[in-house]
């Protein structure tokens, strides 16, 4: 048992290295032994389930034998609590799916063994990040992770744009792996141990400036991973390019080593998150994130780039809900963080798949494709109501303990700001939705332009994965209970009870226990699926005996073939030609982008003001990261 | 036989009162009096009473005409499912002290419920394939975005006065607004939130689509905007659901501000219905009666910096205890 979680790593990097030996020769076993990988990680993944998440074992492995001596570490060691496994499952299951999809989706690509080795080192590395028991031996994963990450960003180099974003991608991420280097570095200086365990134990007694400005620069360094405001550019630019099996890796796991780093350094190591200056400071970098990108995302124009501020803006949800320090808070981050990747990875599948079929993520010139696609369409609407938080699907039941997190904050600490950040969350969940409806009307619904009269779904073997994505959201949204009770409080325990941590690590013996909180509402949203379906039915009975007498519902004709679009009007404004009677020239406000223009009339001065922030320059992008690393330590000087 | 009378109860309480029969026949009511006192203010004489029912039931016999560029299963399940959900909001608003049905933190279940209701609008009109429907859903998604902040603020204002005892310091439960209304008197009498009972008298007219607020419809400059494309059977149900808004925002209002429980489930309806009736009056007959349609970009304007700051003073007042 003790040795599952370094076999599962093992499995992913030899897989990578048997791939690029067998797969030159053959991509069918090559495409084996990628899924053999991905299977066995996820198998001892979820071998681990019943020990850690029933039995509340921690599990740790010493590499070499190297176990520790009167009370030091000097070996590396992996350690497994209900929290490292927790982010294992997320990302043993993200990987599976993202794998099985590329199978088709890359099915085209040349170089492919290139692309399967590249992934498979991504995911070894971050799920050793989420294993591992070590603080240097993370900023080696995180190294592999953003090179790698790097590199699968400009895997399809003859798109454009693709270099620049790996480019600024790997800069500005660099920024972020110096600054966990350099957090460790102080941090062994003063402490002469590596060990995440025995830095847990001893942290919280020792309070000096250098290691208050080693948790400075180790926020930032996560934050970064995490593309936290101001590092959001960063996943726009590489999303956009990057192939669609890779932004669900970016956004649905790498994003969460960002959060899994915060998570472990707020409460795991310095146990510093109960003080109010670490509640603000965390907190207010997931406000600010979930607000600024939710906004950025109605400027958007290419699908994918849209897809990707909304993920950052949602891992600003989860963050929010970390920096309460409550154990509700905990669970309400640790589930969103889960339903994050589901929903986000749908979507971005889904726009894989329309990119797939289309050969365009422009949303301006998509349009219709509901008759051409329909169970892409319907697994879109799916994932674009988790995101947007509507029930019954999971985003809705992780939001509504968010909520209630941070009011049960505002009501025991009586602090207005909380109230502040439930608004601004509800807000952006508004918001977050319109943007939805935005591309469900550019992409989906609409008129179809006349080019995308061939198209057709895309295969049942890229589908199959998106499917049981849309299946978990709509499972989770269900029934929350059971994640809640079997997952998340487990999960909730162990982030919350660091000596557990530091001590089973170090061969003693306090057990970790289940940590306990108490829902304002207990949600049950089976109640009400049931009553809405009651009532649908009830509707539909009465319509269709009330039918009878009336006249048959005409069915669509056939298209006509017309190419009255393509000879009139530029194509790009056929959508909405009838609107001007054909003429052109008129300034169209229902253009894609333009769809919420009564909204943005009024805070033009706001979205001109991101729009010139957003310069597109990479030397801008690295200022800000040094900025905000800059205003992040002299903020833990002055009160943390 | 206990199982089988409960059973019994719920299915009377679901379906007859204070479910689905009274729901529709206040609303049917609610709708052709607004029509009537919004005639009456202009110095017409007005439909009869039961015009909205007339209304209905002529719709239900004209023909449903579905367009070639419309996709056509979403386009009409796009009416069902909204008039559903605007059912299903109606279960859980309390009449008096019981609604239908009751869960912790129902307060949200009907915010969201009310969203879901706007979202089927919006993707029924996108279904239709017409630009005029492409103009009506961008307006509908702007007045959205506008009535919520004020909405949300104005939940968690009464949810904190009323939830002041509890554990937590706030309730997201009509039960413990109900309750703490009978305890204490009607909320309305509460100095701090006034402020927050205008801002919702002003959210409902724009949350039902009622004019001065109706921009998404604007049947003059976009031939009724969302509905272009709609006729027969799913115009019928958007007719319905307009109608069955009116008395969950009016209905909400009353749970919020004005729940009066005398202990008589038919007189607390009696009561319910009278001052649903007062509520449709001052927030939709009279700004209608008034106002002259807004344009898009003063809609938002006016919600989010009038209606949310009213909110936003009694939420601070509230939460400074007084």
């Amino acid at each position: 048992m003790s040795n599952f979680p370094i076999l599962a790593v093992m499995a992913l990097f030899m897989g990578a290295f048997i791939n690029s030996l067998t797969g030159r020769r053959s991509r069918r076993v090559g495409n084996i032994v990628v899924f053999i990988a991905m299977a066995i990680a996820l198998c001892l993944m979820l071998a681990l389930i019943p020990p850690v998440f029933i039995e509340g074992q921690v599990i740790t492995y010493w590499m070499g034998g190297w176990a520790p001596e009167a009370g030091w570490a000097y070996g590396i060691g992996l350690e497994v609590d209900a929290l490292s496994l927790f982010f294992g499952l997320i990302v043993t299951i993200a990987v599976m799916v993202s794998g099985v999809y590329s199978f088709t989706y890359m099915a085209k690509d040349d170089s492919q063994v290139n692309f399967y080795t590249l992934f498979l080192m991504l995911s070894g590395s971050v799920l050793g990040l989420v294993l591992s028991g070590d603080l240097f031996n993370i900023f080696v994963m995180v190294e592999i992770m953003t090179f790698s990450a790097v590199a699968l960003t400009a895997f399809r180099n003859d798109y454009e744009g693709a270099l620049e974003g790996a480019f600024k991608y790997l800069v500005v991420g660099s920024i972020g792996s110096m600054c966990i280097l350099v957090g460790t570095a102080l941090i062994y200086a003063n402490l002469h141990t590596l060990n995440m365990a025995q830095m847990a134990a001893m942290l919280p007694t020792q309070h000096n400036t250098v290691l208050v400005l080693a948790f400075g620069f180790l926020f930032v360094g996560f934050a970064t991973k995490a593309f936290l405001f101001p590092f959001q550019p960063l996943a726009a630019d590489a999303h956009a390019v990057a192939p669609a099996s890779i932004s669900l890796m970016i956004s649905g796991v790498l994003t969460k080593c960002g959060v899994y780093g915060i998570i472990r350094l707020c409460y795991g190591l310095f146990q510093n998150i109960d003080t109010a200056a670490v509640q603000y400071l965390v907190t207010g970098f997931g406000c600010v994130t979930m607000f600024v990108c939710v906004t950025m995302a109605f400027n958007q124009h290419n699908f994918k780039r849209l897809l990707a501020f909304h993920s950052i803006s949602q891992v600003g949800y989860v963050i929010t809900a970390v920096g309460l320090g409550s154990a509700l808070g905990v669970s309400a981050g640790l589930f969103h963080a889960v339903n994050h990747t589901l929903f986000k990875g749908l979507l971005f599948l889904v726009a894989g798949a329309v990119q797939h079929e289309t050969g365009s993520l422009d949303l301006d010139g998509l349009g219709g494709l509901s008759k051409k696609m329909p169970r892409t369409c319907l697994l879109f609407l799916v994932g674009a109501a988790s995101i947007s938080g509507l029930p019954p699907f999971n985003g809705f039941a992780s939001k509504w303990m968010i909520y209630q997190a941070c009011f049960a904050k505002a009501g025991e600490s009586g602090n207005f700001f909380y109230v502040l950040v439930c608004v601004v969350a509800l807000i952006t969940s508004v918001l977050t939705l319109a943007s939805f409806v935005k591309v469900a009307q550019s992409v989906f619904y609409g008129q179809l332009p006349a080019r995308y009269n061939d198209v057709h779904d895309c295969p049942a073997a890229m589908r199959a994965p998106i499917w049981v994505l849309a299946a978990l959201c709509a499972l989770l949204g269900v029934f929350p209970g059971f994640i809640t009770r079997f997952f998340l409080k487990p999960a909730t325990g162990a982030a919350l009870d660091a000596t557990a941590y530091a001590d089973q690590m170090l061969g003693g013996s306090h057990a970790a226990s289940a940590a306990d909180f108490q829902l304002l509402g207990n949600w049950s949203p089976l109640v009400w699926v049931v009553l809405l379906l009651v009532v649908c039915c009830a509707v539909t009975i009465v319509a269709v005996s009330a039918k009878k007498g009336m006249a048959p519902v005409l069915e669509p004709a056939p298209l006509a073939p017309t190419d009255r679009e393509d000879v009139c009007v530029a194509p790009e404004n056929a959508k909405y030609e009838p609107f001007f009677s054909g003429e052109e020239s008129e300034y169209s406000q229902v253009g894609g982008s333009d769809l919420f223009w009564g909204f943005k009339e009024n805070w033009r001065k706001y979205f001109s003001f991101w729009h010139r922030w957003h310069s597109g320059i990479v030397n801008d992008y690295a200022l800000y990261g040094v900025v905000a690393l800059a205003a992040v330590l002299l903020y833990c000087l002055l009160f943390v | 036989m206990q199982v089988f009378l409960d059973v019994l109860g719920l299915l009377f309480k679901v379906f007859f009162f204070p479910g689905l029969a009274f729901t529709l026949v206040v609303s049917f009511l609610l709708a052709g009096l607004d029509r009537k006192l919004v005639a009456r203010m202009q110095r017409r004489v007005g439909p009869p009473l039961l015009q909205p029912v007339y209304d209905y039931l002529k719709c239900l016999g004209k023909e449903t005409i579905i367009p070639r560029k419309a996709n056509r299963a979403m386009f009409l399940a796009a009416p069902l499912l909204g008039v559903a959900s605007v059912l299903v909001t109606a279960l859980f608003i309390p009449v008096g002290g019981a609604a239908a049905f009751s869960a912790n933190g129902d307060t949200v279940v009907v915010l969201y419920l009310l969203t879901l209701a706007s979202v089927t609008v919006i993707m029924g009109s996108a279904a239709s394939g017409s630009p005029f429907a492409g103009v009506g859903l961008s307006r509908e998604m702007v007045s959205m975005i506008s009535y919520e902040l004020p909405f949300v603020l104005v939940l968690l204002a009464v949810g904190r006065v009323a939830g002041a005892g509890t554990a937590l310091g706030v309730t997201f439960s009509f039960a413990d607004i109900a309750a703490y209304q009978a305890a204490n008197g009607v909320l309305l009498g509460h100095v701090a939130l006034l402020p927050a009972a205008l801002a919702m008298l002003l959210v409902i007219p724009c949350e039902v689509g009622q004019q001065p607020f109706d921009i998404d419809e604007a049947e003059t400059e976009i031939c009724e905007g969302v509905l272009a494309e709609y006729s027969g059977h799913p115009l019928a149900r958007y007719k319905l659901m307009h109608n069955v808004k009116m008395f969950v925002m009016s209905g909400l209002f009353c749970a919020l501000f004005l729940n009066i429980q005398t202990g008589f489930l038919l007189l607390d309806g009696v009561i319910f219905a009278v001052l649903c009736c007062v509520v449709t009056f001052l927030s939709m007959s009279v700004p209608h009666a008034v106002c002259a349609r807004f344009k898009v970009e003063q809609v938002f304007k006016f919600y989010w910096t009038i209606v949310a700051g009213l909110a936003a003073v009694s939420l601070a007042l509230v939460w400074l205890g007084l």
